[in-house]
């Protein structure tokens, strides 16, 4: 089972995020103090922490991510806070956590998140080639494969599709893949994301017998042979 | 006393000029030694001269015509009325007796020395110092030949007098002048405080007056003034946009709530609970994204972002945003076409930078009805970088132009939008010390970024 730490003094807050990993199968702990903080995070084993950044005290939750990292550790730590200035985020990243999200936020992006911080913490190196149900993609010669038939993708889709495949199996963001296929970090006013993505769904899963790309309402989209994954519904 | 002096020893008008008054003090001390020295002293090696010369013509005199001759000689030169006050001449014999002279003799002044000397003797019956040449003739006579150096003490005493008592003078007008000099200073100074301490007790409206002079400080209250009108017209803009965004936010938050209670109220709360948590959902969630729009504005104008700026490529940013739009614009039937220059850089905030493109073809998208035509181009002209996009759709009408930039304002309530596009896009032009510039496409709009180049 894996273990979060959820560093956060809001009861409600810190309820709703731990009710929605236990859903998800985490074992998951609160600690509302920042001083217990520091000892549980840097004491115990954890396979993600979520840290809130005003904490009670004064405490910046920046200075318990900073001790954990001079200590060598490589928990992933997701940062959730209210301050949203970009050059707070940057300190946060700078100060070594895997992610930043403000404050509010929807669960679904919150665990979408953390799936994805987990993922980066292994990555599958020197993976050539991935196969979806009778889908072939070739990530050194970019190219795709759908029950044996070729389908030409711009550059663009063909990375879109890739970050999809990346995380198979698991609901993508549209802010996610702002972020890392266009390298955009704010949100356009039009649905730009789900136009894109129904071109890539037209290519890929039109005539096909199982459809790949789903909607997760409201959340984002999903790449899967089995339809939208249950994990993440949000 | 010891207050006064601390108080004015912490005032650093007083501290220079007290600093600058001991250069001068110095300086003139300096001066005056110096002056002295050389008075004083090329004074006593011209008597010294002059010695040498009468005691040469009467060894001569002597040799020729031996000592009664020359005693009488001295006395005509004693009494021929010619420097009678200064002039020393004595001669004594072998025996000792005097022949000739006006000194009172001692045994000090009657042994031959090889250079001239200051000594103290009695001169015509008056104690004085004189400078002598001591010389023994060939007969064994004594030739004193000298010169009374009293007057010459007195006059550099005076000169010493007059050299200190300037000195004092100057010591003193140094201090009063570092006292003026404060004081000018903090009067000076004394006008921006004043003007600053109104400001602090809430008086945004006070400027720092403005004297006639051209000097240091008029140019320095100039520049306060012009950093307080920026600031006040700043906070003018918070006044009006904290308005606009109290009603922006509390009307959706009293939608909201009028559905919740609605739904709490209704026969049966169960049925009408789910539409009104949805509706509240999305209420909330725009609300959300107006916030962090607004934020962002807020950010921008700060101008905090501006130590991050690096160079970037406006055809980077262009093509990543064209290559984002393109999907929509053809979804909804629109040509999106570029030309793009060879150098468009600039230097500034690329996530901004995209940001603004991104608003500025969304907006085109937007406010274009199926079927038209959306260009997007850069251009590098002299010194600016110009990303130009032009639709035609239905454009905005010129006397509305001017209003669009301001936060919330909407040309069509109809079109999806917060109204805060082009509030960020022009406020992320300002940031760059750019503009954004709306004109008509007839029909359709031209909307251009104009920033300045790199290295222009």
């Amino acid at each position: 089972m894996r273990r979060c730490l959820i560093i956060e003094d809001d009861t409600e807050n810190a309820q709703y995020v731990a009710n929605g990993l236990r859903e998800l199968g985490w074992w998951v702990t609160v600690c509302r103090d920042g001083v217990d903080a520091v000892g549980r995070a840097v004491g115990e084993a954890w396979d993600a922490i979520i840290l809130d950044r005003m904490l009670p005290n004064d405490i910046d939750g920046l200075s318990i991510l900073k001790t954990l990292r001079s200590l060598g550790r490589k928990t992933p730590v997701v940062v959730l806070s209210a301050l949203a200035a970009t050059d707070e985020r940057v300190r946060g990243l700078k100060d070594g956590c895997d992610d930043y999200l403000t404050k509010p936020f929807a669960f679904s992006e919150l665990a979408a998140r953390i799936e994805a911080v987990l993922r980066r913490t292994q990555p599958d190196e020197g993976v050539r080639e991935m196969h979806v149900a009778d889908m072939r993609v070739d990530l050194i010669a970019r190219s795709v494969e759908r029950a044996g038939r070729a389908i030409a993708l711009q550059p663009r889709e063909f990375r879109l599709l890739a970050f999809l495949l990346l995380h198979q199996g698991r609901v993508v963001t549209r802010t996610m893949l702002l972020e890392s296929v266009w390298d955009y970090r704010f949100d356009p006013q039009t649905n730009v994301i789900d136009v894109h993505i129904s071109r890539l769904r037209s290519k890929i899963d039109k005539d096909a017998s199982v459809p790949l790309i789903h909607t997760v309402r409201g959340v984002g989209y999903t790449l899967s042979p089995g339809g939208p994954s249950r994990e993440v519904a949000g | 006393m010891s207050g006064t002096l601390a108080r004015w020893w912490s005032s650093i008008a007083f501290r220079q000029a007290l600093i600058f008054a001991a250069l001068i003090v110095c300086t003139m001390t300096v001066l005056l030694a110096l002056f002295y020295v050389q008075t004083v002293g090329v004074w006593q090696r011209r008597i010294d001269s002059q010695i040498d010369a009468t005691t040469q013509r009467l060894v001569d005199y002597h040799k020729r015509s031996g000592s009664p001759v020359l005693g009488t000689h001295i006395n005509n030169l004693l009494g021929d009325g010619i420097d009678s006050d200064t002039e020393v001449y004595t001669l004594v014999a072998p025996d000792g007796h005097v022949v000739a002279g006006n000194l009172a003799v001692t045994p000090e002044i009657t042994t031959p020395m090889r250079s001239i000397g200051e000594h103290r003797v009695l001169r015509a019956g008056r104690a004085s110092r004189s400078r002598l040449r001591v010389t023994a003739l060939n007969d064994g006579s004594i030739l004193i030949v000298g010169r009374d150096m009293q007057d010459q003490h007195e006059l550099e005493q005076l000169i010493r007098g007059a050299i200190f008592s300037g000195a004092i003078v100057t010591l003193l007008m140094a201090v009063v002048g570092a006292l003026l000099f404060r004081r000018q200073l903090e009067r000076r100074i004394g006008t921006i405080r004043e003007t600053a301490a109104r400001i602090e007790r809430g008086d945004l409206a006070q400027r720092v007056p403005i004297s006639a002079k051209q000097d240091e400080f008029a140019r320095l209250n100039r520049d306060i003034n012009a950093m307080l009108d920026r600031i006040h017209a700043l906070m003018e803009g918070v006044r009006h946009v904290s308005n606009t965004i109290a009603h922006n936010i509390r009307t959706p938050l009293s939608r909201v709530l009028a559905r919740l209670y609605t739904a709490q109220n209704a026969a049966k709360p169960a049925e009408a609970l789910p539409d009104a948590v949805g509706f509240a959902i999305a209420e909330i969630q725009d609300l959300n994204v107006v916030f962090d729009k607004l934020l962002r504005i807020a950010e921008v104008e700060s101008g905090a972002r501006r130590q991050t700026f690096a160079t970037v490529s406006l055809n980077a940013i262009a093509v990543n945003a064209l290559d984002l739009y393109d999907a929509v614009a053809e979804a909804k039937g629109l040509t999106l076409s570029h030309t793009l220059d060879a150098q468009p850089t600039v230097t500034g905030d690329g996530d901004l930078l995209a940001n603004a493109v991104a608003n500025l073809i969304d907006n085109a998208i937007k406010y274009t009805p199926s079927g038209g035509a959306i260009q997007v181009d850069t251009r590098r002209e002299g010194a600016s970088v110009t990303l130009t996009v032009r639709d035609n759709g239905r454009g905005i009408p010129e006397e509305e132009r001017t209003r669009v930039g301001t936060r919330f304002y909407r040309l069509d309530r109809a079109v999806p939008g917060w109204g805060l596009g082009l509030a960020s896009v022009l406020a992320i032009a300002r940031l760059h010390g750019g503009s954004l510039q709306l004109e008509d496409a007839g029909p359709g709009l031209i909307a251009r970024l104009v920033l300045p180049a790199v290295g222009a």
